[in-house]
């Protein structure tokens, strides 16, 4: 190395390094740009997470080709650490990590030389894989070329310069590094001059790739190298079940329409979105052809901040690090508007099914910023599609979705014996109807079965009858926080009357409900999914269950309770009780379910373009060659009627409720 | 432009019910609402604001809770609320209530005139459609009933073009105005209100204009002015759900009774 | 010593489940506004302030407030009663008879000039020259009234060219026929026909004016009532008329259909009622029947009319069907198997007047436009009639009609959840019921009523 080298590359090392700098200081200022939002307890959890997660890799590799990525990412951990060396190395020759003890930096060197070939490896089937192996949920662009030449040039040049310094004899622990040596025998014979001169090409190659590398990250999409790890750490630490609760004052937001009111936390999302498409594909909205791709919505609010947060820190260069002012103008809108905005539609076709927050690498967390985006819509700008007004209305006036007298709302215990709150005053267990296990004739039988069910069991129960609401699921998944809000104050005042303390729901909507959004106002309550009670009835003998043998049945996991709230082997145990074997499982099943549609508030709205979500659901569970359904929510029964409706299967095929089986072959 | 609109406050009469035993009204949790014809005449006006730019008035005549059925205007987007409340107004049939109405629009004209008073066209709980026509008799100013459409207002000339529905044909109406206007519920799609129009419903202050201020006098209003009075209420005799079996030999019973029926509800008339 | 017993006063209270919130009648006529109403519109009465005057137990028209009496209380109300009817028997002399009853309510007919209105009248709403039936029905239904009350019935037409419809209401029973004929009135417009109404019913002072309840009746109802300051019931579905008082006794649904209520119009005249088309039987036309004819003067200039009728428009030429607008609805379901035996549904509706609607499968299938569904993400539909063919009712779908006047439902599986909405529930094959049915309508020659 000469001094006018050392000179050219210390210039070339520090300029890159500043600017690398200016970089990360920029994403840190757009970060905070975005509202406060507090991720830093429970420390010790977002430790394990980060190390399970984030160096464990544990979601990247849950899917086949996550392996790839898994040696890609760790190649780049441990050179890191030569390219740290190396890059000192090239101003201060006489700079090495020996100082670390000499079998350690062997160590180190031999992982690193080993390391470097597994990467060049991996790149390459990533490359045949997206060449020909496309998913449709990656992208064939420039980048998803660009990059991985980049780190491909990387380790050849890395193993021509080294190798060639082997065979010049330089390299002292070169029996630490076996892929090297082997490579240096290519060189045999060649004139060291050349070598030499090879040599110093590769190593420039080298240095300035990896610079080039290091200030091209935050402008790509490999954005997510620095922001995953953090995204990691920052996870949620609950499954993320719902949104935060909305203070309804003049003055506060009421939703998100422009990208400075997501929180840091949020935006850090936008950053570490790897683009791997993996939401994408599981995502039943856009697999049946619609206008969803929460990629898609993932990158476009990416973009988003990027362009805007540019012009907000232009505007005020003192104040670099605070958050956007509350009345910041927007360059560019956030929904609807230009390329880089989201697609309202895409906004009204989500079912908050959950299952891209499931798949997702890196725990983005998207329903809720969806229903944040809906809740501009539809509380700042009436803005929504129309089928929802009548359901809004009938939400607040008649407290049910389909604007039904409240009054009817008992009709659905019909000749049964219903004990009442209003009567018994106090029971150990509420058994929380829902809308649709009140009103929809199809889903009272299964309502109906449900009582006498518990009836039989003897345990202590009753209903709120006429006093019970709506919940407010759809209306809060809506956007509508401030119908839900309405019907969330009233029921929790109703339990607060009689003093409930455990309920029962059969509806999964319910359930997450009163779970997880009511403890936002502050309500201990101990929820629990029929299915979860009939089991332990099951298990405790306090029902009885004639077994048949039927080994036709398939079972559906709901969103709300399965990938929402892990209530799997419940309902598989109950019918392996009454079935005598466990159910048939479509090839999603459990936490990787494929929603029926309904949930998010499109039970209310129609399902246009492309093919119906319940429909597909119903020919994946058809192709099961099941002869019964069994479902556990009220709106995946809707569905899968309908859905098998359609495929001229009537009578043959049958949807019932865990309930109605049990029901069935309960004996009395 | 200004534009006044009637609302009325009305118990939900679809959750009313009766019950069997007693022969009396159900009304436990039926809750008050505005009257739903009347949300389409709060909607048109509005409609006038958007496209004129009128200033809009909503005003009720009831107790003093009816303010909320003045709120979801304001919410809307109307400019301001006036309840008409007193005890003296109270147990007023049609004729009375538009005594009270229509004095209450004539002391509203003094400080801003007005152009147009928009009524639903009948409410759920009377089914009279008769308040509207009363206003408009007693302020002397036409009348255009069951309006489904405002083709155009002249605001040069003080003209307005409508469409009327009636049972077998439409018309295409002009009048000049002030004029009163009772709507059809197809005229429009009520908007729903956003959260912030609800905050400005919540705070706006709505006036309460009593006997004191209207000084009518009380002989021709509430209960006195009432020439018609209720003197007895029963339960109706229902249409019960009837079902007939129509299959095989039974058909022929089965299309009978369809066919007395609609001979008996007069959809069919025999020659 | 026989001493007066005091007539016991006891409390004035509200009787759970029967107040109607008719709208604070027994607040208004509190004297000492001893009652409040609360939120559900109903009375909370004061006992403190409360005189016991009763007012407001006469006034309720349910007798939800009571005049309550102790079991002591009781007593001496007996003590009283036996004590009123011998003080009655013996022509009491007794200086400080209580005056326990008030003076009745209704003055009677010979006060207040009340007594100068006689007849009852009949509107006869024409279009063109022709009349609407619903005329026809009030003048059979206003014989009845007439002869209980001993006067005559008269018909009134206004419109221009009309007098032939006098001969037709002569042979509807009409012992009066007025005709009022201007150029002004040949197209309904409220002011003039307004005028017309008025100055007739000022001149010949009717005590009962029936008038039909189409949007022109009620057009012109609601405005002569408030010109004669007189009470108007609408809607009646029932009229009698009380011999002892000569009131017209006018019963009505109110509270959407759920009770039905009499009303009266006591000091007022006339008494006006407007009833529906096809509510009242149509009489026997008896042709060449006469009466006296009267034609009354009318002036008025065109030029004083603010308003201008500038185009009808009949509905036949509508271009796009509106299922909301419609009165009959024809709604078929999957039920219905294809698009062809939608035509079957095409041919019911044409002989009963109606229009095609459907649910969500019958869109999905293509068998109607989507404008045509019915239901929670089509439309929301008020027909008086609908016949729901091979529908099964779910949620989604009743929720769009189940408000329907009359809904008559036909479907194969009695189960089916649309036979809980239905008034006439069919089991059976639309397939085989629905032909029958149209085959049955045409032998019958029955007609469409409009
Ligand atoms: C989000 C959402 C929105 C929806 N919105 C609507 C909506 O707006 N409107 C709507 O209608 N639906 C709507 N649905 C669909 C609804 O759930 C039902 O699937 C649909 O109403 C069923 O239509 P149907 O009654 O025609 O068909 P089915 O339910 O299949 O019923 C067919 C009926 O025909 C009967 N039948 C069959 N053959 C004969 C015969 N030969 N003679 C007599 N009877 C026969 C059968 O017994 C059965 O009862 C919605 C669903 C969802 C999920």
């Amino acid at each position: 190395m000469t001094g006018i080298e050392r000179i050219i590359f210390a210039t070339i090392f520090i300029a890159a390094i500043l600017f690398f700098l200016k970089n990360v200081f920029r994403l840190f200022a757009i970060l905070c740009l975005g509202k406060w939002e507090n991720r830093f307890d429970h420390l010790w959890l977002r430790l394990g997470n980060l190390i399970k997660y984030g160096f464990g890799q544990k979601r990247v590799v849950a899917k086949p080709f996550g392996i790839n990525h898994f040696f890609i990412f760790w190649s780049f951990m441990t050179l890191t650490i030569v390219y740290v060396e190396f890059l000192i190395g090239g101003m201060f020759p006489k700079f090495n990590l020996r100082f670390l003890g000499d079998i350690p930096y062997g160590i180190i060197l031999s992982v690193a030389d080993v390391m470097s070939l597994v990467a060049i490896v991996a790149i390459l089937i990533a490359v045949t894989r997206r060449t020909f192996f496309r998913k449709k949920s990656i992208s064939a662009n420039f980048e998803a070329y660009f990059i991985p030449s980049l780190i491909a040039i990387l380790m050849v040049a890395y193993f021509v310069s080294n190798s060639c310094e082997a065979s010049l004899g330089n390299l002292e622990f070169i029996k630490w590094q076996p892929v090297t040596a082997s490579l240096a025998a290519y060189w045999n014979g060649t004139d060291p001059h050349t070598i030499h001169l090879i040599s110093r090409s590769a190593w420039w190659i080298h240095a300035v790739v990896l610079l080039f590398f290091l200030n091209y990250l935050p402008y790509s999409k490999h954005l997510h190298i620095l922001a995953s790890l953090p995204n990691c750490f920052f996870k949620s630490d609950t499954l993320v079940s719902t949104v935060p609760l909305k203070q309804l004052k003049k003055g506060e937001d009421l939703g998100i329409s422009k990208v400075v009111q997501f929180t840091w936390k949020d935006i850090l999302d936008f950053m570490a979105c790897t683009e791997c498409g993996r939401c994408q594909d599981v995502c039943p909205v856009s697999q049946t052809g619609k206008v969803l791709n929460p990629k898609g919505i993932i990158h476009e609010c990416k973009l988003n901040i990027f362009k805007n947060g540019d012009v907000i820190r232009a505007s005020r260069p003192k104040d670099m690090l605070a958050s956007a002012p509350l009345n910041a103008k927007m360059q560019i809108p956030l929904v609807n508007g230009s390329e880089l905005s989201v697609d309202k539609e895409a906004l009204w076709g989500c079912t908050t099914c959950g299952a891209c927050m499931e798949a997702c690498p890196v725990f983005i967390e998207h329903a809720p910023k969806i229903v944040q985006m809906r809740q501009h819509l539809v509380m700042e700008k009436s803005d929504f599609p129309h089928e929802l007004i009548t359901f809004f209305e009938a939400s607040e006036q008649r407290f049910n979705p389909w604007g039904i007298a409240p009054t009817d709302r008992i009709k659905w215990a019909m000749d049964l014996k219903v004990p009442l709150l209003s009567d018994v005053k106090q029971a150990e267990y509420l058994f929380f109807t829902g809308c649709a296990g009140s009103f929809d004739s199809r889903a009272r039988r299964s309502t109906n079965a449900f009582a006498r069910i518990l009836n039989q069991s003897g345990i202590s129960w009753a209903s709120l009858g006429n006093e019970e609401k709506c919940c407010g699921d759809s209306q809060r998944k809506l956007g509508n926080e401030y119908v839900f809000n309405k019907l969330a104050v009233d029921n929790i005042a109703t339990f607060k009357k009689y003093g409930v303390k455990k309920i029962i729901t059969q509806c999964p909507h319910c359930f997450n409900t009163l779970k997880n959004d009511y403890k936002q106002y502050g309500i201990e309550l101990e929820v629990i999914h029929h299915t979860q009670l009939i089991n332990t009835l099951i298990a405790e003998g306090k029902i009885k269950v004639k077994q048949s043998d039927d080994n036709k049945t398939v079972f559906h996991d709901s969103c709300y309770i399965g990938r929402y709230n892990r209530i799997l082997d419940e309902p598989r145990d109950i019918l392996k009780a009454c079935n005598g074997h466990s159910p048939l499982e479509m090839a999603k099943n459990k936490t990787n379910s494929f929603c029926c549609g309904a949930g998010g508030g499109r039970m209310w709205m129609d399902e246009l373009p492309g093919k119906r979500i319940y429909h597909e659901r119903t020919l994946q569970a058809l192709d099961t060659k099941a002869s019964t359904i069994a479902v556990s929510c009220p709106y995946c029964m809707t569905m899968f009627e309908d859905g098998l409706k359609e495929e001229k299967n009537p009578g043959q095929v049958k949807v019932r409720d865990i309930a109605e089986l049990v029901a069935d072959t309960m004996i009395v | 432009m200004h534009v006044v609109v009637c609302v009325k406050m009305v118990p939900d009469t679809t959750q009313v019910s009766i019950n069997p035993e007693t022969n009396t009204l159900v009304r436990d949790g039926v809750p008050f609402i505005t009257n739903p014809y009347d949300t389409n005449a709060v909607e048109e006006g509005i409609r006038f604001k958007d496209k004129y730019g009128a200033y809009v008035t909503v005003i009720s005549m009831g107790p003093p809770s009816a303010t909320a059925v003045l709120r979801k205007g304001l919410a809307i987007g109307a400019d301001e609320g006036i309840l008409l409340s007193d005890r003296v107004f109270g147990g007023a049939d049609t004729l009375a209530t538009s005594m009270v109405l229509a004095a209450a629009i004539v002391k509203i004209d003094k400080t801003r005139p007005v152009d147009i008073i928009l009524c639903g066209k009948q409410t759920i709980d009377g089914d009279t459609a008769q308040v509207g026509p009363g206003i408009a008799q007693r302020m002397n100013i036409s009348q255009l009933t069951l309006v489904n459409e405002v083709l155009s207002v002249d605001e040069v000339k003080k003209s307005i073009k409508v469409k009327r529905k009636l049972e077998n044909y439409e018309e295409i109406v002009e009048s000049v105005l002030p004029t009163m206007i009772t709507v059809e519920r197809e005229i429009n799609t009520p908007r729903y209100p956003t959260v912030p129009g609800r905050f400005v419903a919540e705070d706006s202050v709505i006036q309460i204009w009593g006997n004191d201020v209207l000084k009518l006098n009380v002989q021709e209003i509430g209960l006195n002015g009432s020439p018609t009075k209720v003197s007895k209420i029963f339960a109706p005799v229902r249409d019960k759900g009837e079902i007939v079996m129509g299959e095989g030999e039974q058909q022929p019973k089965a299309i009978t009774a369809i066919f007395d029926k609609l001979v008996e509800k007069s959809f069919l008339e025999l020659k | 010593m026989s001493t007066i017993p005091k007539r016991p006063r006891g409390t004035i209270l509200l009787l759970e489940g029967k107040c109607i919130a008719c709208g604070a009648r027994c607040q208004s006529v509190c004297p000492v506004d001893a009652i409040e109403m609360n939120e559900k519109g109903e009375p909370i009465i004061d006992t403190q302030t409360c005189t016991i005057c009763r007012k407001c137990v006469k006034e309720c028209p349910v007798d939800a407030i009571e005049n309550y009496l102790t079991p002591a209380e009781k007593e001496q109300m007996a003590v009283f009663e036996t004590w009123k009817a011998s003080a009655a028997k013996q022509v009491s002399k007794e200086p400080k008879a209580p005056k326990e009853q008030e003076q009745p309510v209704a003055k009677k007919p010979e006060e207040g000039g009340i007594a100068d209105w006689k007849g009852v009248w009949v509107f006869v709403e024409q279009v063109n020259g022709k009349a609407h039936d619903v005329a026809w029905e009030l003048l059979s239904k206003g014989k009845t009234l007439a002869n209980d009350l001993g006067v005559e019935l008269a018909a009134f037409v206004i419109g221009e060219n009309i007098q032939h419809l006098a001969d037709e209401a002569f042979g509807f029973g009409a012992d009066k026929v007025y005709i009022v004929d201007h150029p002004t009135l040949k197209s309904y417009r409220t002011d003039p026909y307004v005028k017309a109404t008025v100055d007739l019913v000022n001149h010949y002072k009717p005590e009962i004016i029936l008038m039909g309840a189409t949007g022109l009746g009620r057009d012109l109802a609601g405005a002569v009532a408030t010109q004669l300051r007189t009470g108007l019931t609408a809607d009646c579905t029932g009229l009698t008329i009380d011999k002892v008082n000569r009131l017209l006794e006018q019963t009505r649904p109110a509270f959407g259909g759920n009770i039905m209520a009499t009303i009266l119009t006591e000091k007022c005249r006339p008494q006006m009622a407007s009833v529906r088309p096809h509510v009242m039987p149509k009489s026997e036309f008896i042709k060449g029947k006469k009466g006296e004819l009267i034609i009354e003067p009318f002036t008025l200039d065109e030029a004083d009319i603010t308003t201008k009728v500038v185009e009808i428009i009949s509905s036949a030429n509508k271009g796009m069907v509106n299922i909301t607008g419609s009165k009959i609805l024809i709604s078929g379901g999957r039920g219905m198997t294809s698009k062809e035996s939608f035509k079957l549904l095409e041919e019911l509706a044409s002989v009963v007047g109606g229009v095609v609607s459907g649910s969500r499968s019958a869109v999905d299938n293509g068998w109607i436009e989507q404008p045509r569904q019915v239901g929670q993400t089509g439309k929301t539909v008020h027909p008086k009639l609908y016949i729901a063919c091979g529908i099964s009712g779910a949620i989604q779908h009743l929720v769009g009609m189940q408000d329907s006047d009359f809904i008559i439902a036909i479907n194969k599986d009695k189960t089916a959840p649309i036979f809980s909405v239905a008034h006439l529930g069919i089991v059976g094959d639309v397939f085989e019921i629905i032909p029958a049915l149209i085959k049955k309508i045409r032998e019958s020659n029955a007609i469409i009523v409009q």
